[in-house]
C-alpha cells in the first residue's frame, strides 16, 4: 500500500525537554493508532504533523505536500483534518454554523456545495437532529463530535485525531469509533489514544511513543504477542512482576517475567503495550 | 658483366627500388596520413555539431520544460490565490450574517431606523433645504457605527476567547484573512446604513416644498463612519485583544468628542479631523455658501478605513508587500485628505458669503407676483409661490392703501461670521421692504405673515421693531386672522409659547413685543369672525395705523372690551 505520510528525523525541544526525539514513521491508508503515557510526545507529533508547530530537526511530508515550503504548507493543510485534544467552540455558534465556518477555513467557497458537505459530516457525526441548536446547550459528547465533524468537513485525505474518545461514556465511544472506522477506510487517520481497545477495535496498526521516540512500530497483533507468554496469574501480587494488579476474581493478573511453572495467561494488547513502555513503566499496583 | 659488377648493378637497382618505393610509400603514407586527417578532422566537426546540436536541443527543451514548469507554478499559484479571495469573501459573507445578527446591531438598526421616521415626520422639518438635509442624516449613524465598532471587535477576539485559535490556525485560510473577512463584515452593515441615508435624504427630498442641492458626499459620510467604526474595531481587537478595550474606548471617545468639545466645534480645520463635522447652525444657506470640504473629508475616512485594515491585517501575522504596499497608500490618502480638509473656509466662500450677506441683490432672482416682488437665492425661487400666498392674504385683509401697496419682499442672511452664527438678522428700514428667511414652514409661517403685517402697518421693519402702542393689535390679528388655527399660530409665533400675558414675537429679523393687553384684545377678536373684524379694519384703517392709536382704542374700533391701562412694552 502506499505511503501516505512519511516522517524522518523528526526533533522538537521545549527548554531541555525532548518532546520529539528523531521520530520517523512512515504511514498508509487506514487508522493508525498512537500509544503512550502522558508527556510522550503524542500531542506534540500531532502537532507537528498537523502543522499548528514546527518540528525543530527533520522531515516530513504528507499526501506527497511538504510543509518546509509554504506552498507545500497550503496543500498539506487543504489535505488535513484535524481534531486538537481539547478542542475549542464558539458557543454561540450551532453546529451547522461551526462546523460551515470551519468549512469556508478550508476554503470550501461554493455555498450549497459547502452546506451540502456540511449536512453530510453533521450526519456522519450523528449530529443531524441538533444542528441548529446553540453549542453551549450540547453535551460534551456531542461537543466533541462537533469537533470530528468540523475534522471530517472538506473530505480531507489526512486525518488527525488528538484522543477524540477521553470523557466520553462507552455509547459515545461505540458511536465514535463508527465514525473513525469509515472515515479510515479511505484516508489517513492518526489516532492518538489512552483507550487501548480503540486501538485493538479499529487500528491496522499502531505506534507507541514513550519519552518523545517510537518505542513501536507494527500492528496490534504483534503489540500484543510481545506479551505472549509474560502474563501470568497468581494468588498474591508477584514480586518479579513489572505491574500487577487484582483482578475481579480475586487473584492478581502479573505481567513481566514469570516465574518457573506460573500460570500463563492470554495476553491483551494493554500488556504488550505496558511491556513496551517498560523503563518509564510507573510500576502498577492493587 | 663480371659477377661483381652484376651484384653491384642489382645491389643498385635493389637500392632504387627500394628508395622509390619508400618514397612512393612515404608519399603515399603522407597522403594517407592526410586523408586521415582529413577524416578525423571532419569526424570530430561532425561530432562537434552533433553534440552541439544536440546540447542546444537539450538545453531548448530544458528550457521548454522548464517554462512549463513555471507556468503550472504560476498557474497553480494563481489559481489558490482566486481559491483564497473566493474563500476570504465567503468568510466575510459569513461574519457579516453574524454581525448583522448581533443584539447590539440590531437594536442600533431599529434606533436609527426609528430616528429616521422620527426625525422627518417632524413638523419643523417640513419644506426641507437638501443642502442640510444631506447633512443631517450624519448623526443616526454614528449609533450604527459604534454597534459595528463592538461588535466586529467581539468577532475578532472570538477565536481567543473560546480558545479555537489552536484549531482555526492550521485550516487553509490565514488568521490575516481572517483579520480582513471581519473588516469586510461591515460593508453589508454599511451598505444598510447607506439605505437609510438614502431613505432618509429621499423622504426629504419629496416633501412639498423641498428644495436646495444635497451633497453626495455628505450623504457618504455617515456609512463612511460605519465603515470606519467597524475597522477600528477590528484594529483594536489585534492591538489589545480584550474585551474590555473597545467598550473603554467608546467612553473615551465620548468624553473627547461630546464632552470635552474642544477643539471639535465651530468652522475651524480641527473639526474636521473628527468622523463627523455636522456643523449645523439654526439657519439655511445657499449651496455656495457652505465651503464644507466633504469630498475630502470623504477622502480622508476612507483612507483611515483602509489604514486601520491593513494595519489590523499587519498585525494579524502577514508579510505581503502588497499589504505593505497598500498601506503606504492607505496613509497618502488619509495625509492627503486630512491636510486639505483642515485649510478651512476657501476665500472665494468667505468672498461669497460676505456678498451675500451685504448686497444679496447681486445673487438674487425676483419674481413678480400681484403687487409684490419677491427676490430670493436661485435655489430658493420655488418657495415664491408660499411666500406670495402669504402676503396676498395679510395684504387682503387690510384697508386704505395697504391693499395694493407694492411690497418687496427680500430673502435675506447674515454669513459674515460664519454658518454656526445665531444671531438676528438686523431690520430692514427700507420702506415697504419684507425680509424673508431661509427656513419655510412650521412657525416660520406666521413669524412671516407677521413681518409682512408690520410693514403693511408700521411701512418698515425697523419702526415696526419699535412698535409699543395699538398698532401692535391690528398687526397681530393680520398676520394670524386668516390661519387655519390662529391661536395656535398665536401661541407659536410668541417666543414662549404663551396666550395670556406679555411676550416677544418672533419674526425674520428682531423681535416684536406684545403687551398682555394686546394680548387680550388680539385673542379677543381672534375669537370673532374673520370677515366682521377686517370691515372694521378696513373702515378704520387709517386711524388703526396711526402712531398715536392706543390698544384701548384699537380694541374700541374693532368692536372688543377692553380694559387695558396705557401701553407699557416694558410690562
Amino acid at each position: 500500500m502506499t505511503v501516505t505520510v512519511s516522517a524522518s528525523g523528526l526533533g522538537l525541544r521545549y527548554g531541555s525537554t525532548h518532546a520529539l526525539d528523531e521520530v520517523s514513521l512512515r504511514l498508509r491508508r487506514g487508522v493508525t493508532g498512537l500509544l503512550g503515557p502522558n508527556g510522550a510526545g503524542k500531542t506534540t507529533l500531532l502537532r507537528v504533523l498537523a502543522t499548528a508547530v514546527p518540528a525543530d530537526r527533520g522531515a516530513f511530508t504528507v499526501l506527497g505536500h511538504d510543509p518546509a515550503t509554504a506552498r507545500g504548507r497550503q496543500e498539506l493543510r487543504r489535505a488535513l483534518g484535524y481534531l486538537p485534544q481539547t478542542p475549542g467552540f464558539h458557543p454561540d455558534f450551532t453546529p451547522f454554523e461551526f462546523v460551515d465556518y470551519v468549512a469556508i477555513l478550508k476554503e470550501l467557497t461554493d455555498r450549497a456545495a459547502r452546506h451540502q458537505e456540511v449536512r453530510r459530516v453533521l450526519a456522519e457525526a450523528d449530529l443531524a437532529d441538533v444542528r441548529g441548536k446553540r453549542i453551549r446547550k450540547l453535551s460534551g459528547g456531542m461537543r466533541q463530535r462537533v469537533a470530528l465533524a468540523a475534522a471530517l468537513v472538506g473530505d480531507p485525505g489526512f486525518l488527525v485525531l488528538d484522543e477524540p474518545t477521553v470523557g466520553l461514556d462507552p455509547e459515545q465511544r461505540m458511536r465514535f469509533r463508527e465514525v473513525i472506522a469509515r472515515a479510515g477506510e479511505d484516508r489517513t487517520v492518526l489516532l492518538s489514544t489512552h483507550q487501548t481497545e480503540d486501538v485493538a477495535m479499529l487500528c491496522h496498526r499502531v505506534l507507541v511513543m514513550a519519552g518523545g521516540r517510537i518505542r513501536f512500530d507494527g500492528t496490534p497483533a504483534e503489540l500484543t504477542a510481545r506479551a505472549a507468554g509474560r502474563v501470568w496469574s497468581s494468588a498474591g501480587r508477584d514480586v518479579g512482576a513489572k505491574a500487577g494488579w487484582r483482578t475481579g476474581d480475586g487473584g492478581f493478573r502479573n505481567i513481566g517475567d514469570p516465574p518457573e511453572g506460573a500460570s500463563l495467561l492470554a495476553p491483551t494488547l494493554e500488556d504488550g503495550y505496558l511491556l513496551t513502555l517498560d523503563g518509564d513503566l510507573a510500576e502498577v499496583t492493587a | 658483366m663480371t659477377a661483381p659488377a652484376r651484384r653491384q648493378e642489382t645491389g643498385r637497382e635493389a637500392k632504387e627500388t627500394r628508395e622509390t618505393r619508400e618514397t612512393r610509400e612515404a608519399k603515399e603514407t603522407r597522403e594517407e596520413t592526410q586523408e586521415t586527417r582529413e577524416t578525423r578532422e571532419a569526424t570530430v566537426r561532425e561530432a562537434k555539431e552533433a553534440k552541439e546540436a544536440k546540447e542546444a536541443k537539450e538545453a531548448k527543451a530544458a528550457k521548454k520544460a522548464k517554462e512549463a514548469k513555471e507556468a503550472t507554478v504560476r498557474d497553480a499559484a494563481r489559481s489558490a490565490s482566486r481559491h483564497s479571495l473566493a474563500a476570504l469573501l465567503a468568510l466575510a459573507r459569513f461574519e457579516a450574517r453574524g454581525l448583522l445578527l448581533r443584539l447590539p446591531v440590531v437594536l442600533a438598526l431599529a434606533g436609527y431606523t426609528a430616528w429616521i421616521v422620527w426625525r422627518t415626520l417632524q413638523p419643523w422639518d417640513d419644506y426641507p433645504v437638501l443642502q442640510d438635509a444631506d447633512r443631517a442624516t450624519q448623526g443616526g449613524p454614528l449609533f450604527v457605527g459604534l454597534a459595528a465598532l463592538l461588535c466586529a471587535n467581539q468577532a475578532v477576539l472570538r477565536s481567543r476567547r473560546h480558545d479555537t485559535e489552536r484549531h482555526l490556525g492550521v485550516l487553509v485560510l490565514p488568521r490575516a484573512h481572517r483579520t480582513a473577512a471581519h473588516a469586510l463584515s461591515v460593508v453589508p452593515l454599511a451598505l444598510l446604513t447607506a439605505a437609510g441615508v438614502a431613505a432618509q435624504f429621499t423622504w426629504e427630498a419629496l416633501k412639498p416644498g423641498a428644495l436646495g442641492r444635497g451633497s453626495a458626499a455628505e450623504l457618504l459620510t455617515g456609512p463612511l463612519v460605519v465603515l470606519l467604526f467597524g475597522a477600528i474595531g477590528v484594529l483594536l481587537a489585534r492591538l489589545v485583544p480584550s474585551a474590555v478595550a473597545a467598550p473603554l474606548l467608546v467612553v473615551v471617545s465620548f468624553l473627547l468628542f461630546v464632552g470635552a468639545g474642544f477643539p471639535f466645534t465651530g468652522e475651524t480645520g480641527a473639526v474636521w479631523t473628527a468622523p463627523l463635522a455636522a456643523g449645523a447652525g439654526t439657519h439655511s444657506y445657499p449651496s455656495g455658501l457652505l465651503g464644507r470640504p466633504a469630498g475630502w473629508h470623504d477622502l480622508y475616512l476612507a483612507g483611515l478605513t483602509l489604514t486601520a485594515v491593513l494595519l489590523a491585517v499587519l498585525l494579524s501575522g502577514t508579510r505581503a508587500r502588497t499589504v505593505r504596499a497598500a498601506l503606504a497608500a492607505a496613509l497618502t490618502l488619509t495625509v492627503l485628505g486630512g491636510v486639505v480638509q483642515t485649510g478651512g473656509v476657501p476665500a472665494v466662500t468667505t468672498a461669497a458669503r460676505l456678498r451675500a450677506s451685504l448686497t444679496p441683490e447681486k445673487d438674487q432672482t425676483c419674481v413678480r407676483r400681484g403687487t409684490a416682488t419677491y427676490c430670493a437665492f436661485p435655489e430658493w425661487t420655488p418657495r415664491v409661490g408660499d411666500w406670495a400666498r402669504t402676503v396676498e392674504r395679510v395684504q387682503s385683509l387690510t384697508g386704505g392703501t395697504a391693499h395694493g401697496r407694492p411690497l418687496l419682499v427680500r430673502q435675506r442672511l447674515d454669513a459674515r461670521r460664519g454658518l454656526l452664527d445665531d444671531a438676528a438678522l438686523a431690520p430692514s428700514r427700507h420702506p415697504r421692504q419684507v425680509t424673508v428667511g431661509t427656513a419655510w414652514g412650521g412657525n416660520r409661517v406666521p413669524e412671516f405673515s407677521t413681518a409682512v403685517a408690520a410693514v403693511l402697518v408700521a411701512g418698515d421693519e425697523k419702526t415696526a421693531s419699535e412698535l409699543c402702542d395699538g398698532r401692535m393689535v391690528t398687526v397681530m390679528w393680520l398676520s394670524l386672522a386668516w390661519q387655519t388655527d390662529p391661536e395656535s399660530a398665536l401661541r407659536h409665533v410668541r417666543l414662549d409659547d404663551s396666550l395670556t400675558g406679555s411676550a416677544i414675537v418672533l419674526s425674520p429679523t428682531e423681535p416684536l413685543r406684545m403687551t398682555a393687553g394686546q394680548t387680550e384684545v388680539v385673542r379677543a377678536l381672534l375669537h370673532k369672525p374673520v370677515t366682521g373684524v377686517a370691515v372694521r379694519v378696513k373702515a378704520h384703517w387709517a386711524e388703526l395705523t396711526s402712531p398715536k392709536i392706543t390698544t384701548a382704542r384699537a380694541a374700541e374700533l374693532l368692536g372688543v372690551p377692553a380694559e387695558v391701562g396705557a401701553d407699557r412694552c416694558a410690562q
